[in-house]
C-alpha cells in the first residue's frame, strides 16, 4: 500500500521552480508528487496523512558539499551517528564527506565500506568523495574509475592541496572522462609555511606568522588555467579571499567550467576574531580581512559563488586548548549551515530562494545527486523550519560530538521543526 | 613629562598581569619607569633602602621558561630576590612537558601549589595571555614568540631616560629583524608612547606583513634610517625563528645592514647603540661598537634589566596580597 503524505499551510520554497508560495506538498512513496499554493485545491485520498506546517518553510533539505567525518579512525570525535544526528539537525538532508580519513577514502572498498555502514543508520544521506592521490599524498592519482563506479559522488582532498601541476592536470583529464567533479582546496604550502592566520597587520601585532591571501589565489588561477586545458568540472572549495571571488567571476565569464563554494565562517567573521589568540577561529583557510569578507557577500550575491558549505572539521578542545600555534585547525560547523545562510535573508543580504539556491539546489547539481528540488518526481528530502524561532549558539549543546565553534555565544534564528529523507521523516533528539 | 623622576611607592596597575605593552597606559609605563628608576639608584650604590629585601617577603614567584633563556630567566630570579621573594625555576627541558604533559595540565598542576607570580616564556605568541585564563597567579610575559617582550621594552626605556634625560623626541632606529623580534613590537609600543620617534630599518624580506599600518617609518636602508638617531638599537638577527632564506647570506648581512663605526657615522654625534642581546657579532653589530663603552649601552642595558624587572614583580604582587 503506497503512503502519501499531504504538507499544508507550508511556506514552500523551491529555487529550481522558482516557487516562493504558501501552499501544500503531496509525496507518495518517499517521491514529491505534487506542490501548489493555497489557492489550488488540495489533493483527497482515503489513506493521506496531513502534516500541518503551521506557516512553517518547507523547502529541499540542505545538501552540505564539504563535511569531515571522525569515522573511521577518529570515532572519538565524530561517528557516523552523530554526525547524521547533528546534521538532521541543522536541516541538511544529504551530505558528502571528505575522503581525508584515517584511513584514506582512496579505494572503491573504502567507499562501499563507508557507504554500507552509513546505510545502516537513519538520518541523512551520506555520499562519499573519492580521494584524488594516493593516501592523499601529493603524486600518485588513486584509483578514480574504481571509486566512481563504487559510488564515489566526486573526487576531493580534503586540505591537501595538490602542488604539483602535472599531478592536477592528470586528475582533471581523468574526472573529466568519469563526468565528475574535481573539489579543491587551494594553498600553495610554500607560501602559507608555517602560518597560523592571515597574513597582515593582525598577524604582525599579534607576533603570528601568517598565510598571505596570494597562496589561496595562486592555486586557484593554476587550476583556472588547467580547468581550461582540460575541460574538466572544477569547483574551489571553502574560498576566503576578494582575489579568488574575482579569479572565479572572470573565469565563469570566460566559459570556463568552474564552480565554488565558501563556509560560515568566511562571510561572517574576519581575521580579528583571532585577535585574544582564540584557537576555536584557527581554521584553514584561515579568517581573512574585512575586505575579503565583504567580496565574499558579493559573489554570494552576484552567483559567482555557487554553494555554501558548512566545512564542518571534528576536533575536540585537548585540540584546542593550545597556544594557537599549536591549535589543530577547523571547527564544528554542521548544525550552523542553515542559521547562517538564514542569517543573510534576515540581514537582506540574500533571498529566500537564493539561500536554498546555495545551500540545497547547486551542491546537489555540482555533485550530480538526487536532491535539492521538490519539482514532481524528485526524492522527498525536505526540511521544515520555523525562520524566526532564535537561540543562542552553545557548543555543549550540538549533536555532533565536536563542540568548538568560532561563533560560540551568538543569537543566531531558524528552527528545524522537521526533516524528511526520501519521505520517512526523522526523529530529532530534543 | 617628568619622568626621570624616582618613585619611593610601588607602582599601581590596572591589571593583573603584565602580557604586553599594548594595553598598558602611558601612566602605567610612567610609574613603571620612575619606580624602575628607584630600584636602578639602589643597585647603582646611588642611594640606600633597608627594607628592599622585605617588600616581597613572603611572595613566591615561578620562572617557568618553555624556550632556552639565561639572561632574562637570572635577571627576573635576582630581581625577585633582591626583593626577598622566593623563587622556583622551571624550565622545559627538566620538567613534564617534556613527557607530554600539556601546557595547560602544566599551569593548573602549577596554580595547585599557589605561586603568586608566574614569569613565563614560550616560543608561541598568546601562550602567557593563555596560561594567564588558567591560573590564580599574577603572569608576566618574559617573551612570547614574536608578540612581546614587555620587561626588554621597559628595561630599554629605562636605560635611555637615565642616559638622555628623557624620551620624548629622540629619534630612536630600531634595527635588523623586525619580522622576528618582539622586542621591536613591545619597544615599538612603549617608545612611540612615551613620545620618540621610533623608525624601523630592515631588509625588506624581514619586514611583518602590514607593517605600514603601524604609523612607524620604515627604511631598507641603515645608512638612511639611522640618520640623526640619537638611539640606534640593533636587534638579534633571529635564525631560529626565520622560516627560510630571508636573506643571501650572513656575510651581506652585514655588509648591507650590520652596523659598523663606518654606519654609525650618520647617526647624531653623540648617538648611542643598543641591543637586547645576545648579539651576533659580525652579523648585526660590529665588535668594535659592542665592546665600545662610549657609545655601546649594552651592558648598562643588562643592570637596569634587574630594575625594570623588580617594579613588575612588586606592582603585581600588591594584587597577590589585596587577594589574600
Amino acid at each position: 500500500m503506497s503512503q502519501k503524505i499531504l504538507f499544508i499551510n507550508a511556506h514552500i520554497l523551491c529555487p529550481e521552480q522558482k516557487l516562493d508560495q504558501q501552499g501544500w506538498l503531496l509525496a507518495e512513496d518517499g517521491i514529491i508528487r505534487g506542490v501548489g499554493s493555497n489557492s489550488d485545491p488540495l489533493p483527497e485520498a482515503k489513506d493521506i496523512a496531513k502534516i500541518d506546517c503551521k506557516g512553517d518553510i518547507l523547502a529541499p533539505g540542505l545538501v552540505d558539499m564539504r563535511v569531515q567525518s571522525g569515522d573511521p579512525g577518529a570515532e572519538h570525535l565524530e561517528t557516523l551517528t552523530s554526525l547524521k544526528q547533528a546534521a538532521a539537525h541543522g536541516g541538511i538532508t544529504s551530505m558528502a564527506v571528505l575522503p581525508s580519513t584515517e584511513p584514506v577514502i582512496d579505494t572503491a572498498a573504502m567507499i562501499d565500506s563507508l557507504q554500507l555502514r552509513a546505510g545502516r543508520i537513519d538520518g541523512p544521506s551520506i555520499y562519499c568523495y573519492g580521494a584524488m592521490t594516493k593516501e592523499l599524498e601529493d603524486d600518485q592519482m588513486a584509483e578514480l574509475g574504481m571509486m566512481a563506479a563504487a559510488g564515489a559522488c566526486a573526487f576531493a582532498s580534503g586540505t591537501l592541496s595538490i602542488q604539483n601541476a602535472q599531478t592536477m592536470r592528470r586528475i582533471m583529464t581523468y574526472a573529466a572522462m568519469l563526468d565528475k567533479a574535481v573539489i579543491h582546496h587551494c594553498q600553495d604550502t610554500d607560501l602559507t609555511g608555517e602560518g597560523d592566520m592571515n597574513e597582515g597587520e593582525t598577524s604582525t601585532r599579534l607576533g603570528m606568522l601568517g598565510q598571505p591571501a596570494a597562496a589561496e589565489i595562486v592555486i586557484l588561477k593554476r587550476d583556472i588555467e588547467l580547468a581550461r586545458l582540460t575541460g574538466a568540472q572544477y569547483h574551489a572549495s571553502h574560498i576566503s579571499t576578494a582575489g579568488a571571488v574575482a579569479a572565479i567571476r572572470q573565469a565563469k565569464k570566460e566559459g570556463v567550467k568552474i564552480t565554488a563554494d565558501t563556509a560560515p565562517p568566511y562571510f561572517m567573521l574576519n581575521e580579528l576574531s583571532v585577535s585574544g589568540y582564540d584557537a576555536a577561529c584557527k581554521l584553514n583557510p584561515p579568517l581573512r580581512t574585512e575586505t575579503d569578507r565583504q567580496a565574499i557577500i558579493e559573489g554570494l550575491q552576484d552567483g559567482t559563488i555557487d554553494a555554501i558549505a558548512s566545512d564542518h572539521v571534528p576536533v575536540n578542545l585537548d585540540m584546542k586548548a593550545q597556544p594557537f600555534t599549536q591549535a589543530s585547525t577547523g571547527a564544528s560547523g554542521i548544525e550552523l549551515l542553515l542559521a547562517m545562510t538564514i542569517k543573510l535573508v534576515k540581514t537582506g543580504t540574500i533571498s529566500w530562494l537564493r539561500a536554498f539556491e546555495l545551500t540545497s539546489q547547486f551542491p546537489a547539481k555540482i555533485l550530480k545527486l538526487e536532491a535539492g528540488s521538490l519539482k514532481p518526481g524528485s526524492r522527498a528530502d525536505l526540511v521544515q523550519i520555523n525562520p524566526d524561532q532564535s537561540w543562542i549558539i552553545q557548543g555543549r549543546a550540538f549533536k555532533s560530538l565536536s563542540r568548538i565553534t568560532p561563533f560560540e555565544g551568538q543569537p543566531v534564528e531558524g528552527q528545524v521543526n522537521g526533516l524528511w529523507v526520501g519521505g520517512v521523516q526523522i526523529a530529532l533528539e530534543p | 613629562m617628568n619622568d626621570l623622576r624616582a618613585q619611593a611607592s610601588a607602582a599601581n596597575l590596572t591589571g593583573r598581569h603584565l602580557l604586553g605593552i599594548e594595553g598598558l597606559s602611558v601612566l602605567e609605563i610612567q610609574a613603571l619607569l620612575a619606580r624602575s628608576s628607584y630600584f636602578a639608584d639602589i643597585l647603582t650604590g646611588k642611594t640606600k633602602d633597608d627594607s628592599l629585601s622585605g617588600i616581597l617577603r613572603g611572595i613566591s614567584v615561578v620562572n617557568l621558561f618553555f624556550e632556552n633563556s639565561t639572561r632574562t630567566r637570572v635577571s627576573f630570579e635576582v630581581a625577585a630576590k633582591h626583593l626577598g621573594a622566593s623563587v622556583l625555576n622551571l624550565s622545559a627541558s627538566g620538567s613534564s612537558v617534556k613527557k607530554g604533559e600539556t601546557l595547560i595540565d602544566t599551569a593548573v598542576t602549577l596554580n595547585a601549589m599557589h605561586p603568586d607570580i608566574l614569569v613565563i616564556r614560550h616560543r608561541h605568541a598568546g601562550t602567557p595571555l593563555l596560561l594567564s585564563k588558567h591560573v590564580d597567579a599574577s603572569v608576566i610575559n618574559a617573551g612570547d614568540g614574536r608578540h612581546e617582550h614587555p620587561t626588554q621594552a621597559l628595561l630599554d626605556a629605562l636605560t635611555i631616560q637615565r642616559k638622555c634625560g628623557q624620551i620624548a623626541g629622540l629619534k630612536i632606529a630600531i634595527c635588523g629583524d623586525v619580522a622576528n623580534s618582539r622586542v621591536a613590537r613591545s619597544n615599538l609600543y612603549l617608545l612611540g608612547a612615551l613620545g620618540a620617534d621610533v623608525h624601523f630599518v630592515s631588509p625588506s624580506t624581514l619586514l611583518p606583513a602590514g607593517i605600514d599600518q603601524f604609523g612607524v617609518p620604515v627604511h631598507t636602508s641603515l645608512e638612511t634610517g639611522i640618520k640623526d638617531a640619537d638611539i640606534v638599537m640593533m636587534l638579534r638577527l633571529q635564525t631560529e625563528r626565520m622560516q627560510g632564506r630571508e636573506i643571501p647570506s650572513q656575510h651581506e648581512y652585514f655588509n648591507l645592514f650590520g652596523l659598523n663605526m663606518d654606519k654609525l657615522m650618520r647617526a647624531a654625534p653623540n648617538a648611542l647603540v643598543m641591543h637586547p642581546g645576545p648579539m651576533n657579532r659580525g652579523v648585526e653589530i660590529d665588535s668594535a661598537i659592542a665592546d665600545n663603552a662610549e657609545k655601546s649601552l649594552i651592558y648598562t642595558q643588562v643592570e637596569m634589566g634587574v630594575a625594570a624587572r623588580m617594579a613588575c614583580l612588586e606592582a603585581l604582587a600588591q594584587h597577590a596580597e589585596r587577594t589574600r
